[in-house]
Parts: C-alpha cells; structure tokens; sequence
C-alpha cells in the first residue's frame, strides 16, 4: 500500500507539497484551519500592467484548483491537528476538525442563503469569489440566531439541506508515515508601530490591504474621499531587519516595486516613492523590471520614523534622508507600509504537539543548515514560510523539496 | 457517421438562476432532432443528481453529453467522472457555463443567452470524439550536466530514489570547481564525492560535453564528446545544473594587473594558506555597484569580511549600493559583520579604484555620511560580476529552450518556475538558471528530483493518445508546426520510403494548440478544440 | 449584422477572469459570446474571419499577460494572427476596429470588464453591439 502524508497548512507551499506527493503516488490528507486553502497567497493580487511582473499570484490558483480535484487530495479543511504520536512510518494524528454549519460537500454555492440573511452584515458569505472549496460559511458571531432570534431562513431556503444549526466538531484519526509542517506566516501588524500612524489614519494603509483592494476593486482609491491618489509613499522594513525582527521578509522590497510600477501603469500623473534601507532586486527576472521603474519610481534612501496627519488630510512622513544626511519632512496622500513576515504566534502549540524546534527568530528550527526542510524530528518536514520568509516561488520549490525529502525518507522506489 | 444521441444535463444549481427561464429552454432544444434528452437538475453536482445523470446516460443509450450548468472549472472533473461510470469516454462531454457567464454575469432575463450558450456546447458536442489513454514506456536513466554541487546531490538524491543517473561533467574530475565554493558559501563537497564514488546508480563521465540532443521526454537520445569520440545514449530525463560563471568586473584601465586588486576566490585562497605574508591591514569589497543581482556576491562578501576580521585583524571596509540580505541567514551575517568592526559604506556611483604608491585609492561618494570618501587599502577585492556559464547559448539552441533576461537558463516565465523549462523532461537547477543562493539551490535540487522521479518512477507514464494529432495524408512536411511548437514536441518522422511527416509526442505535448493555428495545410486536429469544433459554436450565432 | 461579440477565451487567463467577474457580480453586457480556447494561440485567422461570416459584430482573443503565457508564445503569436486578420478585413471593407487581441491575467474580473465595455464603445461608434 502507498503511504499516506499528512500536511499541516493548505497555503501555496503545502499546496505544492501534497500535489507533488500524491503525483507520485501517495495518499495526501491536506489539514487547513481556515474554510478555504490557498493560504495567504490567495489574497494577493496580480500585478501585471500590460506586462506580467512574475509576482506568481496567478499560479497559486491554479494550484489550489489543481489539488482541489487530485484524486489522491484529501482536504481537510476547517480541521486543526490536536495530537500526534509515534514516529516515522507510523504517525497516529488526531484532528478536530471545527462545527461546521455549512457542509462544503452539499453546498453548491446558488447564494440563496446570502440572498436571505437579515444579519447586518451578512452571517453567510464566500470566503472569496476564489475560495476552494466553493461553499459558503457561516459566521456564528453574525447570525441571528446567536442573539437569541429565532431566525431559520438559510436553513430553509437551502436548497440541497446543506445548513445545520447545531453541528457537532468532529475527529479524525490518522495513521501517517510523514509530516509536512506547512503553517505559513503571520503579517506584522503594523499597529505595532506606533508612530507610523496605521489604524489611526485612514490613509496609511499596509502592503496587504492594498493587495486586497487591488483584488476587491481592481484600481486604487483614497480609503478617505474615494479620489484617485497623486502621491504615494511606500515604507519599506517595517516588521523586517529591526530589532525584533533580525531578517530580512524578502517580499517586500519585490512587492513595493511591483504595486509601485502597477498604481503608475493605472494613475500615470501620480509620483509614487519608495524610502528604503537596502533594496532588495535580486532574484530571476528582477533586475530588469526594476530598472524599468526607477524610469516612473522615485527611489530614496531612507526611513520614515513618524507620521502625522495633517488638519488638511495628507501625511506628513518625517525621515532620515540619508542621501542628504538631514531629517526632513515630505507630503503624501496616500502611504504603503511593506509589512513583513513575521513567525505564527501559534507556531509554539504545532512545536510542542510534534515536538519540533522553534529558531530564534521564531520560525521553525532546521536541524541541518544547508537542508531547510529538515527538523530535529525523523518524519516531520518543514516547507514554506513557516521555516522562514520566502516569496510564492521560493515557497513552492521549498514545498517540492520537503516532498522529495519526504519520499526518500520514506523510500520510495523506483519500479 | 451515425447520428449522435446527445443528452442534454441541465442544472438551475438550487433555483439560483432566477433570470433564466428553464422551461422554455427544454421547449427549445427538445426541439432539435438529435438531441435525445433533456433534463432539468436543481442539483446535478451532487450526489443524486449525478445519479440521475447517469441513469439516464445509460437508459437512453446516450453518445454525447452536454451539462448546462456553473463554471466548468468548478466541477468539470464530477461530471466526467459521471461518464466514465456510465462506460463512456470522458472527451464526449460539452460544458456551457450558464451561471457564471450568464446568469451571475447579466442583469435581467437571459433566457435567449443561456439558450444559445447551450446551443454551442451541443454543436461542439455532436462533432466530439474519445480520446483514449495509453501508456508509454519511459527510459529509466536520468542525464545530470555538470559536476559540482547541485549536479552531484540530485544524483545522490534520485539515487535514493532507484534511479540510475549518469553524470557529465566538463571538468576533469566531480567538484573541481565546488572545492574552490566550499568555502565561500560553507558547502561541503567531499562527503558528497566520496558517496558518489561508492554509489552504483552514479556513473560518470569526465571531461566530456553534451553536443547533442534528440527526442522528447521518457527518450531523449544523447550526443556526448568524449576526447575525441562521440557517442549516443538514451535518457528518460535530463537535469542540468552546470554552474555560473563569476568574473571580475572591468577596473579602471592602470589598475588591471595590480595584486592588489583581487577576486574573492583569491582571496579565499590566500585566507587558507598557512602564514600569508604579509598580513594585510585593510582590506576593501567592492560589490552590487554596476550589478544589482548581487545576491551571491554579498554572501560571498559577507563570509570572506567576516574570514579577514577572525584570521587577519585587519580594517575591512565594504563598497556597495544595496546588501542584498534576502536570502536566509544573509541578514545575521551582516549584523555579525558590523559588529566585529566591518565598515559598510554606501554610494550611489561606482566607486573609483585607482594604484597610489603600491595602495589602493577608493573613493566613493558616501550616502551615509552625505560626502565624499577617500580610502587607501591594501588589497581591493574587487567586485563580480555572475553570469551564465560560457556556452549557456550554445546549450539554449542545442535544446531549443529560451534564456532570461540575463542570459540565464529557463525563461522568464513564473509558470516554470522553479526548475521546469518549456520541454518535459529537462530541468534547471541551481546557478545555470540565476545566481541562487545555498538555501535555493537546496530546494532546487530536491524539486528537479520530485520532477524526474514523477516522470520515471513507473517505468511508463500515462498519456492522452493523440489527442492533438496530425493527419498524414494532409501533412506536407512543410516544418511549420516543428518552428512554433514551444514545447520541442513535434518530430519529422519517415512513413514510407517517399514521405516523412510531422508527428507529435504524446507525452511531450502540453496540448495548446498553437501548431493546429499555424499549420498551412489544416492537417492537424485538436480534439476538443479542433476547427470544426471552434466553428460549430460559432455556427450558432447565425441561428440565434 | 448582429449585435454579438464573439471572444476567444485562454483557459488559464480570460476564461477564469470571466466567471471571477461572474462571481463578483461585475455585470457586462449580454451579447458577449465567450468560446473557451487551451491558449490563445489556438485561435485560426480563420475561426475570425467565420465569425464575421456569421455575423459577429466584434471578436476578441484574450490571452495571458505578455511574459504569462502558459505556451510561452501563445499569446504573442494570436496577436500576430489577430493583427493579420484585422488587414484582411479591413480589405473587404469592414472595420479593423472590430477584432482585437488583449492581454490579461485570471484574476483579474475588472480588467475583463474594462475590456467588454471598451468593444462596447467602440461598437457605438461603428455600429452593431449594445
């Protein structure tokens, strides 16, 4: 019999792990905690102006769509693994997996439910107009019904019973030869510096949530009068290469150009400028791009340490200019925080379940330097972010690898 | 050709599509003489509407199915899996998505559209034929080119695996060039070399090139040069990983001979020798000024400043625009070296190196400090330049692959990446397709052996037959489809002593179809999408 | 002439920007007719030229962004044979403006929907359409 894979995580680099694993031959058990896999990178958007910019977004749902059908893909979504025991080759799991009000496998998404919801906002929605499985969900703290109305509505209407009011959580119990760890990571929040003003002003906003707009919108707007920006800032490393965060996040510098390049491809009178501290271009296919952008870009040198609304609405972004050697103050309208990647607070609860090593930057501890998919315990893989900050393709090949790592590991031959 | 029973699924998903009339669109294509049935579904992707499907399928004795219903990338697979258990080809299918193309998509009544929609999916369906799935027989040996570290931990790996590999290494011996990296970038060459040598899944072949190639993937017959003979063997596989070329950028004209401008690998050398002498007391890098993809070089840089500090004590200074830290553990070494008292400068314009009474003489406009900066060393290490190993081109037209923008192997094309090119079969790894770091060439290695193990592992791999197929009686060899096929995966072959013509790879086809466009003589079919297929769903505008 | 648009839609690009659109209930006109295609570069001067025949008012190949094409060339090559097709009918007398070739990258519903309208326009102008 082939053996069965456990991996823990459905964002791209899980993804490309159990794809890969159940290519060639194995049974892959897909453990998502969210509703939907695809992870964080399902959330970004493409970035392509009339060319493409390789940002790799639109690979992600192509596999995600990939693994969805597999054959051999069992997803496991809303589930999170409560318990492990044994040892290579022999992995029992426990996995809850969460009440479920909506079942994913009758749901077929006609939006009917959506259509009658009297909640304020909605109780039932799409996790995203992308989201695999294509099912509904329903949030608890929304619903009528959780402030003691007698609302049945959904339930209903539903057209295919897919609506339960009162589900129980279930177990699962798995026997694994392996385990792919692939948790992915956290965004810095960007509140936790203070001084750069984010959740205070209406226009500063972070990398992701323009991302998000980009995928909500399709074009950029002033969060605060809905009017097309003119002058755009992005600050760079914030989250990454401070004194909390000893690393570099490796996305933001490639994601702040390619937003940069993309607001100029839409808004061409607008002036975008990005302050940085070293400026991160390599990497296949970069260079060029980016010397393309520094045609439309402003490129300086710099980091902002304070921001302040002025009574007129715009920002004022107070720095270090160090190509000038002076502090000096500039206006924007509109300011882009790249926020990094920073470990899961919840990295230490999967640690201790599978009794893997936390590094001291809080990702997870490899136990070999040059084998990043490696971990102190036999069995047990790393892919992703969860070992450290990677981009979409770094991530993927980092998947594939902790696969291959996983099949010789578990000796899989050639017939 | 007897006349098609098509068998009409269509599915309203719950009530949900409001704005469709389904009643009058069952009116409408009961009508039509060769349809045999038309059914109306609420839930035709669950479980008993499936069941319905099928059963109905295999009552009405129906040839050609057609389902009305949402996006067929959402649940294309279900119903195909309905027609296999109903003993039918999962080909003879035709989607018209009528939710998200119509329904979701307009506001008002869209009857007349849905209608329509469907209308072109049964022309389509009518003129549909099975594609069969055959196996083929895949050679089980994978060719690595190159013999440094990459090359020589995917043998190992795809060894452990059962896979035979042969290495073809340019140099003399395995690693020659990797010993020199050993230190640069801590990775450790002889454990593997030992391994190898005891390995008997590895053969290799020294000082020998690939001068050329033919066949598509699971065979691919293999020129090798070998002293002065040549000769040919057959691989399933092929994964290169040939390393790059590193070379000091052009100094200024006086300076070039001096000793005192070096290259790192020198530096490297003489950091390993016993008793250098004499000691240098400052020492400068120089990098990421006239190159920005200078992710290897600050590795490079990092390690040697930090070597310099611990063996020799000297002052070690570093020119560059940007430290590129996004590799991993790049950022603690930067911080390692500022705080054993390496000095980072940074500048905006190439620095100026020029020989001053035996020293050298650095200047550089320094951001930091806002001014200008004159420095005097004794030994520059000057800055370098990676590239693409010499004869990257001759390897891209010999393979028929595209290079990026740098000249690099695999194109700039996020689809491939990390290690597939455009043909089945052959992989990238490591530095022959951009300058990597340790930590990616790692991962690269273990993906490119995922990918041969995928393709090899059975000894056979599965295959639509023909599905793009050429007709031989039309084919006039004119070479067209050969030209523009941008996965390498059609062939001339012979049919009889007067003819050759093109055929495709089953196996190598990645079925776009851009061959059946071009071709002048219409002599290639697509099924699914061949041009009587494209032009039925056009037929139909005309009717509506 | 009737008043449909006839798009060839790549499987990996526009096809799935048109069921995001969908989803997102990003309305666009009714009389596009979208006919899903493996790769742009499937598309035949001859699949245009007969859609015409038939009484398109407009054809659009859509394809992947230049540099995102899943064939490589695909994309670029349906432009060549789009910018022929466009000289062959602009010789019997009906408008270039009609056939177009565009770019885009599967999630991206709106620019599908920029692109819809924009044929749209440019119908009003020469005719037929919405």
């Amino acid at each position: 019999m082939d053996p069965h894979v456990l991996v823990i995580g459905g964002g791209i680099a899980g993804i490309a792990s159990a794809l890969e694993l159940a290519n060639a031959g194995l049974t892959v058990h897909l453990v998502e905690k969210e509703a939907a896999i695809g992870g964080r990178a399902a959330s970004l958007c493409c970035k392509a102006t009339d060319v493409c910019s390789e940002c790799s977004v639109c690979v992600v749902a192509q596999k995600i769509r990939e693994a969805a059908i597999h054959p051999r893909i069992s997803l496991l979504t809303n589930s999170v693994v409560r318990r492990v025991s044994g040892e290579r080759g022999d992995f029992h799991v426990e996995i809850a997996e969460k009440p479920r009000f909506i079942d994913p496998e009758r749901c077929i998404a006609c939006g009917v439910c959506a259509e009658l919801c009297p909640a304020e906002p909605k109780a039932v929605c799409l996790p995203s107009a992308e989201a695999v499985p294509f099912s509904y969900v329903l949030d608890e703290r929304l619903c009528l019904r959780s402030r003691g109305q007698d609302c049945d509505l959904c339930r209903e209407s539903c057209p295919t019973k897919a609506i339960e009011f009162e589900p129980a959580g279930r177990r699962r119990e798995l026997t694994v030869a392996a385990i792919v760890v692939a948790t992915g990571f956290e965004v810095f929040d960007a509140r936790g510096k203070g001084s750069l003003g984010y959740g205070r002003y209406p226009n500063v906003l972070t990398g992701l949530d323009l991302e998000e707009t980009f995928n909500r919108e399709g074009c950029l707007r002033l969060p605060s009068n809905g009017k097309e920006p003119r002058n755009v800032a992005f600050v760079q490393c914030v989250g990454s290469r401070d004194e909390s965060h000893g690393y570099c996040s490796q996305v933001c510098c490639k994601y702040a150009v390619r937003l940069a390049r993309l607001i100029n491809y839409q808004i061409p009178d607008a002036q975008v400028t990005i302050f940085y501290i070293d400026l991160q271009t390599a990497g296949k296919g970069f260079v060029q791009f980016y010397e393309e952008c520094r045609e439309k870009v402003r490129f300086v040198r710099g980091v902002p340490v304070e921001i302040t609304q002025t009574p007129s609405g715009e920002l004022e972004v107070k720095l270090e200019n160090i190509s000038q050697g002076k502090a000096s103050r500039e206006l924007f309208d509109l300011v882009v925080l790249s926020v990094g990647i920073a470990p899961r607070k919840d990295s230490w609860d999967l640690a201790s379940i599978l009794g893997i090593n936390l590094g001291d930057c809080g990702f997870f501890d490899t136990s070999e330097p040059l084998n990043s998919t490696k971990t102190n315990v036999d069995g047990v893989f790393l892919a992703g972010t969860c070992q450290g900050p990677k981009d979409i393709p770094d991530s993927m090949g980092h998947g594939m690898a902790a696969a291959s790592k996983v099949i010789q590991a578990l000796g899989v031959q050639a017939r | 050709m007897t006349e098609a029973k098509i068998g009409v699924f269509i599915c309203d998903c719950g009530g949900a599509m409001k704005n469709i009339d389904f009643p009058t669109i069952k009116g409408e294509l009961d009508a039509i003489a060769d349809v045999a049935s038309v059914n109306l579904s609420s839930d035709l992707c669950l479980e008993e509407g499936r069941a319905k499907m099928l059963s109905c399928i295999k009552d009405e004795n129906i040839d050609r199915v057609v389902v009305a219903a949402c996006a067929p990338q959402l649940k294309e697979h279900v119903f195909q899996q309905v027609l296999r258990s109903a003993a039918l080809n999962s080909y003879l299918m035709s989607m018209a998505d009528i939710r998200e193309q119509c329904s979701w998509a307009h506001e008002g009544d869209v009857t007349t559209k849905a209608c329509g929609l469907i209308k072109m999916a049964i022309g389509r369906a009518r003129l549909l034929q099975p594609v069969e799935q055959k196996d083929l027989l895949v050679k089980q040996e994978v060719l690595l080119v190159g013999g440094g570290f990459s090359a020589m931990s995917s043998a190992i790996q795809l060894s452990r695996l059962g896979l035979h590999t042969t290495l073809l290494v340019g140099d003399s011996a395995l690693g020659v060039r990797s010993r020199e990296l050993e230190e640069l970038l801590g990775l450790e060459v002889a454990p593997m070399t030992e391994a190898i040598d005891r390995d008997k899944n590895i053969e290799i072949v020294t000082s020998a090139e690939l001068v050329g190639m033919e066949g598509t993937a699971g065979n691919f017959a293999v020129r090798i040069r070998k002293g002065g003979e040549e000769f040919v063997q057959s691989f399933g596989a092929i994964i290169f990983a040939t390393g790059p070329r590193t070379e000091i950028l052009p100094q200024d004209p006086g300076s070039k001979s001096s000793t005192r401008i070096v290259s790192q690998e020198r530096l490297a050398r003489w950091l390993r020798a016993s008793s250098p002498q004499p000691r240098p007391r400052s020492v400068a890098f120089v990098f990421d000024s006239s190159d920005e993809c200078s992710r290897l070089p600050t590795l490079v840089t990092l390690n040697n400043a930090l070597a310099v500090k611990r063996s020799w004590g000297s002052e070690v200074y570093v020119f560059c625009k940007n430290v590129k830290v996004d590799s991993e553990g790049a950022e603690e070494l930067y911080h390692q070296a500022r705080e054993r008292g390496v000095v980072f400068l940074k500048f905006e314009d190439s620095p100026g190196i020029s020989i001053e009474d035996g020293l050298v003489r650095i200047e550089a406009k320094d951001v930091l400090l806002g001014q200008d900066a004159t420095l005097t060393c004794d030994v520059v290490v000057a800055e370098e330049k990676v590239s693409p190993a010499a004869g990257t081109d001759d390897l891209r037209s010999l393979l028929n692959v595209r290079t990026d923008s740098r000249g690099f192997l695999q194109d700039d094309n996020v689809h491939l990446y990390p290690v597939a090119s455009e043909r089945k079969g052959i992989f990238f790894v490591g530095d022959c397709r951009g300058d990597l770091d340790a930590a990616r060439i790692v991962a690269d290695v273990s993906s490119a052996v995922m990918g041969a193990h995928e393709l090899l592992a059975r000894g056979r791999i599965t295959v639509e037959a023909e599905r793009v197929k050429v007709d031989p009686q039309k084919c006039r060899a004119c070479l067209t489809c050969i030209r523009v096929c941008p996965h390498s995966a059609i062939q001339l072959v012979r049919i009889d002593s007067e003819r050759e013509v093109a055929e495709i790879s089953d196996l190598a086809c990645d079925a776009c179809g851009i061959c059946a466009g071009i071709c002048p003589a219409k002599a290639i079919a697509f099924q699914g999408y061949s041009d009587e297929q494209i032009l039925a769903q056009i037929e139909v505008l005309k009717a509506s | 002439m009737s008043r449909e648009i006839i798009a060839f839609c790549c499987e990996h690009s526009a096809t799935p920007a048109a069921n995001l659109a969908g989803r997102l209930g990003l309305h666009y006109s009714e009389n596009l007719r979208l006919i899903p295609v493996p790769c742009a570069g499937r598309v035949d001067v001859v699949h245009i030229l007969k859609a015409f025949e038939k009484g398109a008012a407009a054809v659009l190949v859509l394809g992947c962004e230049d540099g995102a094409c899943h064939h490589i060339e695909g994309n670029t090559r349906a432009r060549e044979r789009v910018r022929y097709s466009r000289t062959l009918l602009e010789e019997i007398g009906i408008d270039g403006r009609r056939v177009g070739m565009f770019n885009l990258a599967p999630d991206t519903p709106h620019k599908f929907l920029d692109i819809v309208n924009e044929t749209n326009e440019t119908l009003k102008e020469l005719g037929g359409g919405k």
